[in-house]
């Protein structure tokens, strides 16, 4: 069991307040991945959680006990750090072996945590190396291995991946994901790589300027974001926006997008009323070629072809850059216009102040 | 590449090498021809380069000429070589807690120290001259020992504090969450990385110790079983004559030990011990 409770987190660092009101319950065995983009306070929360910094204001709860002011070894946490943080003078085996030695553990514990972890982490034949000998996929693997051999019940992850190549960064997101599966712990895990947050969490916390835009699963993340933010953030590429006005309140949202485009939205009308600025988004992925029955126009700028999809770049009425993700085959070419259609209830609403009106026909996944 | 050199660079290179070295070697060449000439060749006219009365017998007159000569020698790197582990006892934890940790004043005390490092040892020694006597301390070991690793102890602390500041402070970071105390850190990580850094110091304060003692050797001390090299060199002065060419065979004994030590030192000076610990 290891359940954590963040109550009402601030952080200021002298005048600069990075963190506001963080109230998150993270669940056993749950793997949670913090994602925002840079200077939003991800990275300052995992500290806080680890005991590496301490908050201003607030608790930290792990399994009912509050551990605000405890010692990191008290919490049981133990942090991967983002640049992994390997003791460059010892071997692998005694990277690992440290955080036993310092609990004064036996010589024949030492032994049998060190290849316990070596063997779930593929160590075994690198444990009298020293770390400059290692690739940077294996210094990773020691530096978690260091994390796990402690046996803690949170583990905590800094952007672990980000100084990977993009091929080596993809076989350990299966690895992370893997090993979270065997270990059966709950694992609190920092990125800025939103396909990182998508792939491997069960539930994601995105963060804006120091608070919590939204804790969901992915899908519901990707579904139902709450605010523009949390569109725009996830999803690969970006969600285009498009300016509207609220025309009408019948049987969903009537909108005129910029370029005179009439459009019915099932999305809930509650908190809207005729005359109302609002933006509709709309993904890449959900629009379509669609010739003599286009809502919009798109004059392409830019073509990228990559097989399956043509990724299609250019400016419709109302959004400058916008994005579309057509089908690999669509009979279209740079400098010309191209009809597109985008189903009503695919799209996003939502209001000046960037909160969207919840969308009323959802996937059946959600 | 950046490395490559042109053969001309190359030969320029050799040759900015070449004057440096003489200009640094020039003097020691000397001290060794100085000192297998006999003595009336000093004066003479012309000046020989070589000569068939050259001889090695400076080297063991010297011995009688000076009876403690030995014991100088001895005084001279025990006094310097005390001097550097009094100085780095104070120097290691101090400059940690400069490169670490924030506290009320530590800008001031910085300052302060290099303040300190301005004011010449020679302005300073009929203060610490009363200060010696008050302490009773004159004419022994601590006259030259304490004196010498307090003026050596800032230079320290600025030197080994800009090489603590270079060593990642995830390293001390994942100690911490690893539960390891404040100073099992710093002596299972910090001073393991510490090493070159640690060296070089300490080879500073040793070399500051070594010429710097002659000032205080002849101020705070008059007794000859304590004097090391550097004072005892004084005693080839006679009444009529300087026996120079024992007191230059002398002064090259007296240095070898020490640049043993320097070449032995070198084999810790190698760069690139924080490889792999972070990524790059």
């Amino acid at each position: 069991m290891a359940t954590l409770n963040l109550k009402n987190i601030n952080k200021s660092f002298g005048a600069t307040q990075v963190l506001f009101d963080i109230d998150l319950a993270i669940n056993d065995k749950e793997f949670v991945v913090f994602v925002g983009p840079s200077g939003c306070g991800k990275s300052t929360l995992l500290r806080i959680i680890s005991g590496l910094e301490m908050a201003t204001d607030g608790q930290i709860i792990i399994d009912g006990d509050d551990v605000s002011e405890a010692h990191p070894v008290e919490r049981g946490i133990s942090m991967v750090f983002q640049s992994y943080a390997l003791y460059p003078h010892l071997t692998v085996y005694e990277n690992i072996a440290f955080p036993l030695r310092v609990q004064k553990k036996t010589k024949e514990e030492i032994h049998a945590g060190v290849m316990e972890a070596a063997r779930i982490l593929k160590l075994e034949e690198r444990l009298q190396f020293k770390p400059g000998a290692l690739s940077g996929g294996q210094r990773q693997r020691v530096a978690i291995g260091r994390s796990i051999v402690r046996k803690p019940k949170i583990f905590l992850f800094d952007e672990p991946l980000s100084n990977l190549d993009a091929a080596l960064r993809g076989d350990m997101r299966v690895e992370l994901s893997k090993l979270h599966r065997d270990l059966d712990a709950t694992m609190v895990y920092v990125t800025h790589d939103q396909i990182e947050a998508m792939t491997m969490a069960d539930r994601i916390v995105v963060l804006n300027g120091g608070r919590v835009e939204q804790f969901d699963t992915p899908m519901a993340l990707y579904h139902t974001p709450n605010t523009k933010f949390v569109a725009s953030f996830i999803g690969q590429p970006s969600m285009n926006f498009i300016d509207a006005e609220v025309t009408g309140l019948n049987g969903g949202l009537e909108v005129t997008l910029e370029g005179n485009v009439p459009m019915v939205l099932p999305v809930d009308t509650t908190d809207a009323a005729v005359g109302d600025r609002v933006e509709v988004g709309i993904r890449p992925e959900h629009v379509f070629y669609a010739p003599g029955a286009g809502v919009l126009n798109i004059t392409v700028d830019i073509l990228e072809r990559l097989g399956g999809v043509s990724m299609t770049y250019g400016g419709v009425a109302g959004c400058e850059k916008f994005c579309a993700a057509l089908d690999g085959e669509a009979p279209i070419s740079e400098g010309h216009v191209v009809p597109l259609g985008v189903n009503p209830e695919d799209c996003h609403v939502f209001t000046k102040n960037g909160i969207a009106l919840k969308r009323q026909k959802l996937p059946a996944l959600v | 590449m950046m490395d490559r050199y042109s053969l001309l660079e190359k030969i320029g290179l050799y040759i900015a090498i070449a004057i440096f070295l003489t200009f640094v070697l020039l003097p020691f060449f000397e001290m060794f021809m100085t000192s297998l000439r006999p003595l009336d060749h000093l004066r003479s006219a012309p000046y020989k380069f070589w000569s068939d009365e050259f001889s090695f017998d400076a080297y063991s007159n010297m011995w009688v000429t000076v009876p403690k000569l030995g014991r100088y020698i001895f005084n001279g790197v025990f006094i310097a070589g005390a001097v550097t582990v009094l100085a780095m006892i104070f120097v290691v934890p101090a400059a940690y807690a400069f490169a670490r940790f924030e506290f009320k004043g530590k800008a001031v005390t910085l300052s302060l120290f290099l303040a300190v490092n301005m004011f010449a040892g020679a302005v300073l020694l009929i203060p610490l001259y009363r200060v010696l006597r008050t302490l009773g301390l004159l004419n022994t070991y601590f006259a030259m020992i304490i004196p010498g690793a307090a003026f050596l102890v800032p230079m320290g602390i600025w030197l080994l504090k800009s090489y603590l500041e270079k060593i990642p402070k995830e390293l001390e970071e994942a100690a911490y969450v690893d539960g390891a105390s404040k100073m099992y850190t710093l002596r299972r990580v910090m001073l393991p990385l510490a090493a070159p850094g640690l060296v070089v110091v300490g080879v500073s304060v040793f070399i500051g110790a070594y010429a710097q003692q002659y000032l205080f050797a002849i101020t705070f001390n008059q007794n000859s079983d304590y004097m090391p090299l550097p004072a005892g060199v004084f005693e080839f002065i006679g009444y009529q004559d300087v026996v120079w060419n024992e007191m230059m065979a002398a002064s090259l004994v007296g240095v070898l030990p020490v640049m043993l030590i320097f070449l032995f030192m070198q084999r810790f000076l190698i760069a690139g011990l924080t490889a792999g610990a972070i990524k790059e």
